[in-house]
């Protein structure tokens, strides 16, 4: 008992001071009026306001919508890994990590280069039907906001329920169709019911990312008509400054998200006792089945979600490679990658992009070992409610931990803000959550006789961590350190509360070349981003490790 | 000497484990039982994965329950192996070396000398993940006996091979254990098993040890209905016991007169419930006059070299184990007998 409770005494430690601290900060923020005393006053005005009322409503809408969307865009995907064999599966699965290490910014802006007015697929359509203006606008719409959450989510939902649906042996399939079943209603009493918590924990955790997602909102969204929760908080605390009114808000954001955050870690439990029935079969292969009739059918889908997928990342790199000169006229040039490496402020935010997310690793990686060590091998009263403290930061957004850096250093005798090391508190604490879900995963899939095993065989109990854990562990542990790296470089919501000239980052800058409408910038800094996601994405990938 | 388990006993919410036994220096004692029964339980406690609530373990004189588990010097085998997935055949081996110590070139020489001993002299480089079911089960054995342990534990090893392989592998761990002869507790439920393997079996029930004794005994002379029927065929009869005659007791049954040369004569009183009972391979066809029991044959099952012939008698039945060469078809009226020092009698 003693053991754990000393391994934990860093970890809580600095989750305390760097993260309880800034959110009970924002809590307080938003539950004292002006004169420090304690009161509802805020929050009931904030809670009377049409104004907050449609923001909040709108929040939750847009991510129910965006969920929904999702799920039914996921559901065909998870069916065709699960049940099927074809080359280039492996990709396509590999494919499916994309949301995780994916930074949105990449999304945004290829979003406004693949869909815009002015985008490829705009002057397609104009110079495919010799049209005067532009066909589609998506842009600066609710329209945008959910294609942009389901296309940037739905890869989650194939990758949560296909990895459900594989465990499940066909044999129940085919016990039922051999006592009538067939069709619809086959699905529907045998398959749905056992692939459903797969299907539950997959849309609460794609919910939780749209409730929380911000730098889709802030852009496709353009303007105060589409402004959640996030975007709304970010606005009052670093262009109103009213971080009081932002702390209030930022409760009820708070309370939505844990919500289903809960929802999320219970359902995620249930699932996982699907994966002791772990028995393998044999897949047809997807060939014959694109001859049937439902063929079409999956055929045009797979080929639309490789494209949806694909085009935006393609979009932002072919674009890049532009230069505009004069006559609005564009050549193929290496013009922005000469000036990104001649040194200046893109040489600096790609420097600085590096070693944050360096330096995240190293904090994040032993903080959430650790924890997810303890956290599997010890069952105590009150474990589960440790674990939800411990993956508490999933349900809070960042620009909230961003809010609760600004609040609560200002009257610390050491006031943080500003510094780099502000910046990789933020991201470490956003990052450690992976960490955890990664290595906990093959934590509690390991063996228990095998550490009975070893301590047979005389391992005491550091020996055992040394010669066997942390080997076990080895994929898990590899896969951890690239997403907290991946996390780190793509972080743009706490960044952009707490960054200053000289702390710009890779997605800061994107998002700043954005707002000044130099799209080829964006994405020749976008490139360089993806550049690094791409490495993490074959880090992950290589190492085998479990998302 | 050997490990002496001196009133152990845990309980549990719906089950208590209570024991008293003693697996002696160089003994090859297994224990069975039906699944559920503690077997397990009582494994992990002498290997001191759980703690007892009272109780003491003695090995070689020595006091090891107040040890931690990798203090203790016990070779254990898994019932699911439990090979390291991240080490090869040699270093799954030698991790117990590597933990106690031992200098490399020691290690290298032990190593060698268990893979000869488990006859896998080429396999030192493999991935265990790339080994057979028997292989990898080799491996277990040589991975618990290479620190030289004072007592080897065996859980369900075999459970999991298919029946030739099975078979071929208790040769091979009777072997190994003769061998070296170690100290050894390997828990099972297939009585075949046991029987094949032990110098001595354990008979376990409900947390707790029906009857220890060689396999000839604890198949011949069962000390309780339990033991009779969890091992082996078995035929029983209930009846009531009617006079001695002399060393034989006489019982009344529906069947007729049994006489019974009970082992444990003493504890029965005149007309006490009892129940008699006879293994089916002791039966013969007509036979002497004593204990002769008349009946229609119901059913038959042809097993190659023997048959088992199921006979009906004024409602009660009886499983016969006949050579084959007896021809019966269904619907005989037959009659066979059991001598009186085949059967065994128990209190109702």
């Amino acid at each position: 008992m003693l053991f754990p409770l000393l391994l934990l005494a860093g970890p809580a430690f600095f989750l305390l001071l760097f993260f309880y601290y800034p959110l009970g900060s924002v809590l307080v923020g938003g539950l004292t009026d002006q004169s420090g005393r304690i009161s509802l006053a805020v929050i009931s005005a904030l809670l009377r306001d049409p104004y907050y009322l449609k923001i909040i409503g709108f929040t939750v809408w847009q991510a129910i919508l965006s969920t929904l969307l999702s799920v039914l865009l996921g559901l065909p995907g998870a069916y065709l890994l699960a049940r099927y064999d074809f080359r280039g599966k492996r990709l396509i699965q590999a494919l499916t990590t994309i949301p995780f290490v994916l930074p949105s910014i990449i999304v945004v802006l290829g979003f406004v280069r693949f869909f815009g007015n002015n985008g490829v697929l705009n002057r397609l359509l104009m110079a495919l039907f010799g049209l005067e203006e532009p066909a589609l606008k998506v842009l600066y719409s609710l329209k945008a906001i959910l294609l942009a959450h389901s296309f940037y989510n739905f890869p989650i939902v194939v990758r949560i329920v296909s990895s459900l649906w594989r465990r499940i042996h066909p044999s129940t399939e085919e016990a039922a169709r051999s006592l009538g079943a067939h069709g619809f209603r086959l699905f529907w009493r045998v398959t749905l019911p056992q692939i459903l918590p797969g299907i539950l924990s997959a849309a609460a955790l794609v919910f939780i990312f749209c409730l929380l997602s911000f730098a889709i909102v802030l852009v496709l969204g353009g303007g105060p008509r589409y402004s959640t929760l996030e975007v709304e908080v970010y606005r009052l605390a670093k262009v109103s400054l009213d971080l009081k009114t932002g702390s209030a808000l930022a409760l009820v954001g708070a309370v939505i998200s844990l919500v289903f955050l809960y929802a999320y870690i219970k359902l995620q439990q249930q699932s996982s006792f699907a994966e002791q029935m772990l028995e393998d079969y044999e897949r047809p292969r997807l060939a014959s089945m694109l001859r049937s009739p439902w063929g079409m059918f999956y055929l045009l889908y797979l080929l639309l979600m490789a494209v949806v997928i694909l085009a935006p990342m393609v979009t932002v790199v072919a674009y890049s490679f532009q230069v505009r000169s004069g006559w609005g006229q564009q050549a193929v040039s290496l013009e922005w990658y000469r000036r990104i490496f001649s040194g200046g402020a893109y040489l600096r935010a790609g420097l600085n992009s590096l070693f944050f997310g360096t330096m995240t690793v190293l904090l994040a990686l032993p903080l959430g070992t650790l924890l997810a060590y303890v956290g599997s091998r010890s069952r105590f009263a009150g474990s589960q409610l440790l674990e939800a403290l411990m993956m508490l930061p999933i349900g809070i957004s960042s620009i909230i931990l961003g809010l609760g850096y600004l609040k609560a250093y200002q009257s610390f005798p050491w006031n943080i803000v500003g510094s780099w090391y502000a910046i990789v508190f933020a991201h470490t604490v956003i990052a450690y959550p992976f960490v955890i879900r990664v290595a906990s995963a093959t934590f509690r899939k390991m063996k228990p006789s095998l550490p009975e095993a070893a301590r047979s065989l005389g391992a005491g109990p550091w020996q055992l961590f040394w010669h066997l854990e942390v080997p076990l562990a080895r994929s898990a542990l590899i896969t951890g350190a690239a997403f907290a790296f991946g996390i780190s470089v793509g972080e743009v919501n706490a960044t952009l509360m707490l960054y200053n000239e000289k702390l710009v980052t890779i997605p800061v800058m994107i998002y700043r070349l954005i707002g000044s409408y130099n799209f080829i910038g964006a994405c020749a800094m976008g490139s360089v981003l993806m550049l690094f996601c791409f490495l993490v994405f074959l880090i992950i990938d290589r190492a085998g490790g479990e998302v | 000497m050997g490990l002496r388990i001196q009133s152990i006993q845990k309980v549990y919410p719906d089950f208590r484990l209570q024991l008293d036994f003693e697996v002696r220096q160089g003994e090859f004692l297994a224990l069975l039982g039906p699944s559920g029964c503690g077997k397990t339980t009582t494994l992990r406690l002498i290997a001191g994965f759980i703690d007892p609530d009272s109780g003491s373990l003695h090995m070689n004189g020595r006091r090891i329950d107040t040890l931690p588990a990798h203090r203790r010097r016990i070779g254990i085998v898994f019932q699911d192996y439990s090979l390291f997935p991240h080490l090869n055949v040699r270093d799954n081996i030698g991790f117990g070396l590597r933990m106690q110590g031992w200098g490399s070139k020691d290690a290298k020489e032990r190593i060698e000398e268990l893979l000869r001993l488990v006859s896998l002299k080429e396999y030192g480089k493999r991935k265990v993940t790339r080994l057979s079911g028997g292989e990898q089960q080799r491996v277990a054995l040589a991975r618990a006996l290479a620190p030289r342990p004072q007592l080897l534990l065996l859980d369900e090893p075999l459970s999991a091979l298919d029946a030739k392989l099975r078979k071929n592998l208790r040769k091979e761990i009777l072997r190994v254990q003769r061998e070296l002869s170690i100290t050894t507790l390997y828990v099972t439920h297939d009585q075949e098993e046991a029987l094949v393997l032990g110098d001595r079996i354990a008979v376990m029930r409900d947390g707790h040890i029906e009857q220890i004794d060689t396999p000839k005994r604890i198949y011949n002379r069962p000390r309780n209905l339990f033991v009779a029927t969890f091992l082996g065929q078995a035929n029983i009869i209930r009846g009531r016991l009617a006079k001695r005659e002399g060393e034989l007791a006489v019982v009344q049954t529906p069947v007729g007169t049994l006489r019974v040369s009970p082992s444990q004569a003493e504890e029965f009183g005149a007309s006490d419930e009892v129940i008699v009972f006879f293994r089916p391979e002791h039966c013969q066809m007509g036979g002497t006059k004593t204990n002769r029991i008349n009946g229609r044959v119901v059913q038959k099952e042809y097993l190659g070299s023997h048959q088992l012939i199921e006979v009906e008698s004024n409602g009660a039945r009886f499983t016969l184990d006949l050579a084959d060469r007896v021809t019966l078809v269904t619907g005989d009226t037959i009659s066979f007998s059991v001598s009186p020092h085949h059967c065994c009698l128990f209190l109702q």
